[in-house]
């Protein structure tokens, strides 16, 4: 499912990374700048906007329920205060944003932002993650962003799931070849790893969604097997 | 007849493998401080020193156990004696300097001058035998005569020998050669006022029968311990003229004393960078495992701070400027002020980039100054594994060409997160949550080792449910390849990396039941 729109306020570097990387994921995307130089451009359709913006645009043509807002100003205080400025008037709009730093990231937060990228920790903990353990990170960064065909998925428990009212602990789940379930998430939106206390006495309910590693291949086979798909859904998504 | 023989022998020398090892091990032994082994010598040489002085000490009123007496004056004196011999023969390479003159004067088609080169021999090996380290070493050999009463006393040169032994004293002899010439106003300063008012005293109190200062030498004694301010009281002036003389040396007294505890302190501020950078050089050269982090800005401060976690970590911070150092040593780490796009800067720090270095990071938030710096170091060791930070990811393509092997660059991480946050919002916390550093699950990396392959020769008997712990799967260092979720019969080979997944401390507790499992069986 196709969220309607991404708005991304700010024209720069970060701006440009983020647009070749959801294009394709969204119906629409709008750029809102505040350089009033940047709006003549060929290659994208930018709006301008202020901070003192009363948001009339957005109000009028964007279906902000079903958006994401993208707030990656680099200047920190100006980035802060448009996602304060967008969380006022749009309640249920997701809001991304990033941080210069973990200061910056948790005011951002305490803005309103569904979730913040801190810039200095994001990377330190990459190149940290180099350094001490650079085949875990390896694979993991291969599997999260699918460079290998190894793969991350998310798959949502159906009324009429194969598992359904299954005791987790209770699955052999080396029946299932070439999959390894890492976490599962419950109703409440929290994530616990499958091996944990609570997870081990949980009882597999619709709605859960698993996290599992595996082959395209394997993850379709599991797929089948159990009677659940791969799922994004947005109104489930929260932090 | 005989020039030939010296120079043909001169030759072989200078060519001879096994005699130039033999010379450097010596010279390792005796001068080169980074030496592992030097410490031992000079731990003995002082012990020898110590030994020395115990037993001068005891002869006083004891009677001193003659091996004991034997070992201080003959076995010690032939150590310190060939000692001395040694370095005498290090000082400088004889066969080397005849073979330069020998190749210098057939260059120039003329006859070879031996006596020329004998002569500067001379000069190198005589400046080496009266310079001030040389002659206490000579001194310290002397109570090998101890039959001489009074060449027992040498004895005590040993002590001196320390200076060569403690790397402090060394130190402190520096920091006061720095202020030569001030120190020698002050003595000069010291020696008029002493020796005017030691003739004035005695003029004024020479001649009275109540004074204690009858002689020259007297007067000389009470000077010095007037100007000094001990003033033990033993001799003091009755004449009125005589006190006023005292009241004058008494003020002249406070301000030589006044003017050498400024000067010393003056000496040491001043040096006290220099010796801190030398210490901090010197205690570089024994670690391992280093990193050397270039630039020391916001990505880097969090970068050291997690790679402080690991305790088998040690870091180096070089940067030019001196603001982001003075940050640094407040954070209680090891930082200089060095400019890392400079040979000399690695010259200094004296450091084996093979042995010691595991990798480089050049931090700086500025693409221009990660190329310097990455470009610098490739032509000091072109095999230097160096990770590097990209500000602007259009200077990829420049940071590869400087031969950068690790690019990090957080404008494409932005873009990488953001696809995984809109497109798997679940898994990517999951990851996310796995590579925190404060999270409670963590991936983790367990080295297969001849231990383990011992007792669990597949993964299907590693027991890692027993311990909560998934296994994602197998990395293999001699194909370099990544086994995803392997079956249970799989071998386990040495060199291998389990990865697993679990709880810290049970990953914890795993590992060591892997390792431990031969003692507990």
């Amino acid at each position: 499912m196709l969220k309607t729109t991404a708005l991304i306020f700010g024209f720069n570097k970060y701006s440009l990374e983020i647009i070749s990387n959801v294009d394709g994921k969204y119906r629409d995307i709008k750029i809102f700048s505040q350089n009033e130089e940047n709006i003549q451009n060929d290659k994208y359709e930018i709006i301008h906007f202020d901070l003192s913006d009363e948001w009339e645009y957005i109000e009028n043509n964007i279906d902000t329920e079903n958006s994401v807002a993208f707030c990656v100003l680099e200047d920190m205080a100006k980035n802060i205060f448009l996602t304060i400025s967008l969380r006022s008037h749009f309640e249920h709009l997701k809001i991304i944003a990033i941080a210069s730093d973990k200061e910056n990231a948790n005011k951002l937060s305490m803005a309103g932002a569904n979730k913040v990228v801190p810039l200095v920790e994001t990377t330190s903990d990459i190149m940290a993650n180099m350094i001490e353990n650079p085949i875990s990170n390896t694979v993991l960064h291969s599997i999260l962003y699918e460079e290998s065909n190894l793969k991350i998925a998310q798959i949502k428990i159906d009324d009429d799931s194969y598992f359904q009212d299954e005791k987790l602990s209770n699955i052999d789940w080396s029946r299932y070849n070439g999959i390894i379930v890492l976490s599962v998430m419950h109703e409440d939106m929290s994530s616990e790893f499958i091996y944990s206390s609570k997870a081990r006495h949980h009882i597999i309910k619709s709605g859960d969604i698993l996290v599992i590693v595996g082959y395209e291949e394997d993850i379709e086979n599991f797929e089948k097997i159990i009677g659940s798909k791969r799922y994004v859904n947005w109104s489930d998504w929260s932090w | 007849m005989i020039q030939k023989l010296i120079i043909d022998v001169a030759y072989h020398l200078n060519t001879s493998k096994n005699y130039q090892l033999k010379k450097l091990y010596f010279y390792n032994l005796l001068e080169n401080n980074s030496y592992k082994y030097k410490k031992y010598v000079d731990l003995f040489m002082v012990t020898l020193i110590f030994i020395s002085v115990v037993v001068l000490i005891r002869e006083v009123k004891h009677h001193v156990n003659d091996y004991l007496l034997f070992f201080s004056n003959y076995i010690i004196s032939i150590i310190f004696f060939i000692e001395y011999m040694l370095r005498l023969w290090l000082s400088s390479s004889v066969s080397e300097i005849i073979v330069e003159q020998a190749e210098h004067d057939t260059f120039l088609l003329r006859e070879i001058r031996l006596s020329k080169a004998l002569k500067k021999v001379l000069d190198i090996k005589l400046n080496h035998i009266f310079s001030f380290n040389a002659i206490i070493d000579l001194l310290a050999v002397l109570p090998f005569f101890h039959e001489l009463r009074l060449l027992r006393i040498f004895i005590l040169f040993r002590v001196f020998k320390l200076f060569r032994y403690a790397k402090s004293f060394r130190t402190l002899a520096s920091v006061l050669a720095s202020k030569k010439f001030e120190f020698l106003t002050l003595a000069m300063f010291a020696f008029i006022v002493i020796f005017v008012s030691s003739v004035l005293i005695y003029v004024m109190e020479g001649n009275n029968k109540n004074s204690p200062i009858n002689t020259m030498y007297e007067a000389i004694y009470w000077s010095i311990v007037t100007i000094s301010t001990v003033g033990y009281g033993d001799m003091i002036p009755v004449t009125s003229e005589g006190r006023f003389v005292a009241m004058l040396v008494i003020v002249a007294g406070v301000a030589v004393l006044a003017f050498t505890t400024s000067l010393v302190v003056s000496a040491f501020t001043e040096k006290l960078d220099e010796i801190k950078e030398i210490k901090i050089i010197e205690d570089i050269s024994k670690l391992h495992k280093l990193y050397l982090v270039c630039g020391y800005e916001n990505v880097a401060k969090e970068v050291v701070r997690k790679l402080l976690k690991n305790k088998d970590n040690n870091i180096i911070i070089i940067d030019k400027n001196i603001q982001n150092v003075v940050e640094a040593k407040r954070e209680g780490l090891t930082a200089l002020n060095y400019d890392p796009g400079s040979v000399d800067s690695y010259k200094k720090l004296n450091l084996d980039f093979k042995k010691q270095i595991t990798s480089v990071l050049c931090l700086h938030e500025n693409d221009v100054d990660n190329v310097y710096t990455a470009l610098t170091l490739k032509s000091i060791d072109k095999n230097i594994n160096i990770l590097s930070l990209l500000v602007e990811s259009s200077n990829r393509k420049k940071l590869k060409f400087a031969g950068i092997d690790t690019i990090v660059c957080p404008q494409e991480l932005i873009g990488l997160i953001t696809r995984e946050i809109v497109g798997k919002p679940v898994a990517f916390e999951v990851i996310h949550e796995l590579r925190s550093e404060d999270a409670h699950v963590k991936i983790d990396e367990i080295a297969v080792t001849q231990r383990i392959v011992d007792n669990f020769s597949t993964i299907g008997e590693l027991g890692n449910e027993e311990y909560r712990i998934v296994v994602l799967g197998l990395f293999r260092n001699k194909q370099e390849h990544f086994y995803f979720n392997p079956l249970d019969n799989t071998l386990l080979e040495i060199g291998d990396y389990i990865l697993v997944i679990g709880y810290r401390v049970f990953i914890k507790e795993f590992e060591k039941y892997l390792l431990t499992k031969v003692n507990n069986a």
